[in-house]
């Protein structure tokens, strides 16, 4: 056998190799792909053909079909103040996550490793406790009689402090169960950065406060983006904490979807809102992504 | 046979609708009841149907839809030993909203044998085409069940009733309340201290009783009305809750309530300051029970069980564990003092004709829907 057959001999056998890896990866991946199908697509499909239902509200007979009505229905004021009080709401949120997230990533990316697995533990500890749990501990916290009441009052504010209720206890709420998602992405970039990187700047002449802005701040940029992510999207669609923490009044577009379906009992409604919702953060999130990309080119 | 109003596990205690509404742990049913149980049917003066026979005949599962735990706590167990083979199983999955039930029951009817619904769901469901008439003869014990509440509830087996009025601490609250109109004029007073409840007919009804008109009003008009004076509220008020209204009471941080009698009471039991008020331009209220649901296979066992429940001691537990007003005055006796002596809980004439049930109000329902959509979204 000459070189050449060789080399054919090797190709083939190297594509037999190929193709066998890839059934046994596709085998592989059928479960998940079975169980996101099941469990994803369908309901998400699902959501869609409802979307574009109506029903009856006194029989509850529904019928399927292609009318828009549903849609129209979410640009009535009461709806679209709903998805702006929701935007802002998420917004803010966020960017306290990051305001007090950015932070806390940096410095613990800062510290020894050993360090750094400790605080790490830190900010992960509060997931070991239910999501539930935590929001009515807040509750206990925001509440009158409370720490933060009684904190107030001990400042000299003789009315004290009540903030259960209230937007700002939906805002704390949301601060607090989504700063660990914004914390670990800022974290594992920063702790990526070549610390050469800096050494450079500084040999370059720029201040620290340059170098943090012009080397730190862009090397931290994709976690700083899958952080905002990560914490404004779920927040966006908010449901628990704004029931708990905001008693009932400030509804956000989660408790307007929760309310149709059970509640009221308007599925299609409550569909094409949830639809709505989707739509608007896949577009949020397709904006996100093209405008890294335009930063990178 | 002795007979004593001892509760049926010592140191229960009442636990409150709205708290069961958020469990979603079921009552127990697997409790031993022994020589209690004998005891208990033995001793029943009720017109039962004798359980010799019966018990050979039923068998099968019911699955009824019901809010978590609104079952006496020896209901189920007491049945299923009465009747082997037959089980009652309970889904406390549902809405308390009447709408929500209905689209439930209608979505997943093969799924229930009944349900627990209030006047608007029986409407509802009879216009949805999903209810089953009973057969009477199954259940004679309904004629202990007192005929203002029967005749009221006539498609199911009634099991309770509620009125919605108004809860307030005497000792931080200085004028005297007596009315809706007193909350409307009080609430810039005593504003961010006063709560509502988180459900559409009871909160719209209530706000339709203090403008004077029906609790089941089918005016646009009227219901318009209604949305402006609870829009025009909603800045004083310190939430809209479903559940714990009471406990606020108690504790002093919620000065005036709109809330459920029932709940009102639990809070006297904690506080001597809170004072239970049945507005002087009338209450409305909730009258609930037991319906089937249409082709049910297991109506015998629907039947043989709501005959059950409604024997006096059943009934007692069943009132004595949800701490609900009342429907059967033949379970008085055995019913815990605390609950049967409530003057919030009081079942008499003048009371009654100063309440308005909810009723089914046909397509104004959706008039009822899109006004709760706007006060909660406002």
């Amino acid at each position: 056998m000459g070189p050449v057959q060789v080399r054919v001999a090797a190709r083939g056998a190297g594509a037999v190799k190929g193709k066998v890896g890839r059934s046994i990866r596709a085998i592989l991946a059928l479960p998940t792909i079975g169980w996101v199908a099941l469990f994803f697509a369908v309901p998400l499909v699902m959501v869609l053909v409802y979307s574009f239902a109506t029903i009856s509200l006194v029989t509850f007979n529904t019928t399927f079909g292609w009318t828009w009505s549903n849609y129209r229905q979410i640009f009535d004021h009461l709806y679209l103040d709903t998805f702006i009080r929701s935007v802002l709401l998420s917004v803010s949120a966020t960017a306290g996550c990051l305001l007090l997230g950015f932070p806390l990533a940096y410095f613990i990316s800062r510290q020894t490793p050993r360090r750094q697995r400790l605080l790490l533990v830190l900010v992960i500890v509060p997931f070991w406790t239910s999501f539930i749990v935590r929001t009515y501990a807040m509750e206990n916290l925001l509440g009158p009689g409370g720490p933060v009441d009684h904190l107030a009052r001990l400042l000299g504010f003789s009315q004290g402090l009540v903030l259960l209720y209230t937007p700002a206890a939906i805002g704390i709420g949301i601060l607090y169960s989504y700063l660990p998602l914004m914390v670990l992405p800022i974290y594992v970039s920063l702790e990526r950065i070549d610390a050469a990187l800096l050494d450079a700047a500084w040999d370059l002449g720029a201040l620290p406060r340059r170098a943090f802005w012009r080397v730190t701040v862009p090397l931290a940029a994709p976690g700083i983006l899958v952080g905002c992510l990560i914490v404004g999207i779920p927040a966006m669609g908010e449901y628990v904490i704004p029931e708990v923490l905001g008693g009932g009044k400030t509804l956000m577009l989660g408790n307007v979807i929760s309310e149709q379906f059970l509640s009221i009992g308007n599925a299609p409604f409550g569909s094409a809102i949830a639809v709505v919702l989707m739509l608007a953060m896949a577009a949020a999130l397709f904006g996100l992504r093209r405008a890294r990309k335009l930063e990178e080119t | 046979m002795h007979e004593s109003t001892t509760p049926l596990v010592p140191g229960s205690r009442p636990t409150t609708r709205r708290e069961f509404f958020r469990r979603t742990a079921q009552v127990g049913v697997g409790l031993p009841v022994g020589a209690w149980l004998a005891a208990a049917c033995g001793g029943s003066t009720s017109p039962s149907i004798s359980s010799s026979s019966a018990a050979r005949a039923i068998k099968g599962t019911a699955t009824i839809l019901n809010y978590a735990g609104w079952m006496g706590k020896h209901n189920v167990s007491g049945f299923e030993a009465l009747h082997p083979g037959a089980f009652i199983k309970q889904n406390t999955e549902g809405s308390i909203s009447s709408g929500a039930v209905v689209a439930e029951l209608r979505a997943r009817q093969s799924s229930f044998t009944g349900a627990l619904g209030d006047l608007a769901v029986v409407g509802q469901s009879i216009a949805a085409g999903i209810l089953q008439p009973l057969d009477w003869s199954k259940i004679p014990n309904v004629s202990l069940v007192d005929p203002t509440f029967r005749k009221a509830y006539s498609h199911g087996v009634p099991s309770d009733y509620g009125k919605v009025g108004i809860g307030y601490r005497t000792d931080l609250v200085k004028e005297d309340i007596a009315s809706w109109h007193d909350v409307w004029r009080l609430a810039p007073k005593y504003s961010g201290k006063i709560v509502f409840i988180d459900l559409d007919r009871d909160c719209i009804g209530s706000a339709l009783k203090y403008l004077g008109y029906s609790t089941n009003t089918t005016s646009a008009a009227q219901l318009n009305s209604a949305l402006k004076a609870l829009i025009a509220i909603k800045p004083h008020l310190q939430a809209i809750l479903g559940y714990n209204i009471g406990t606020g009471l108690a504790k002093g941080t919620t000065y005036i309530a709109m809330d459920w009698d029932f709940d009102v009471g639990l809070a006297q039991q904690s506080s001597k300051h809170v004072r239970w008020v049945l507005p002087s331009e009338g209450a409305t209220a909730y009258l609930e029970g037991f319906f089937a649901l249409k082709n049910t296979p297991q109506l015998p066992v629907f039947e043989s069980f709501f005959n059950f429940f409604l024997q006096p001691r059943q009934y007692a537990d069943f009132v004595n564990t949800t701490g609900t007003a009342f429907v059967e005055k033949a379970a008085t006796p055995y019913i815990n003092k605390p609950i049967a002596d409530n003057p919030a809980l009081l079942v008499d004439p003048v009371t009654l004709k100063h309440v308005e049930f909810e009723e089914y109000v046909g397509a104004a329902t959706a008039l009822y829907t899109s006004v709760w959509d706007q006060f909660k979204s406002a």
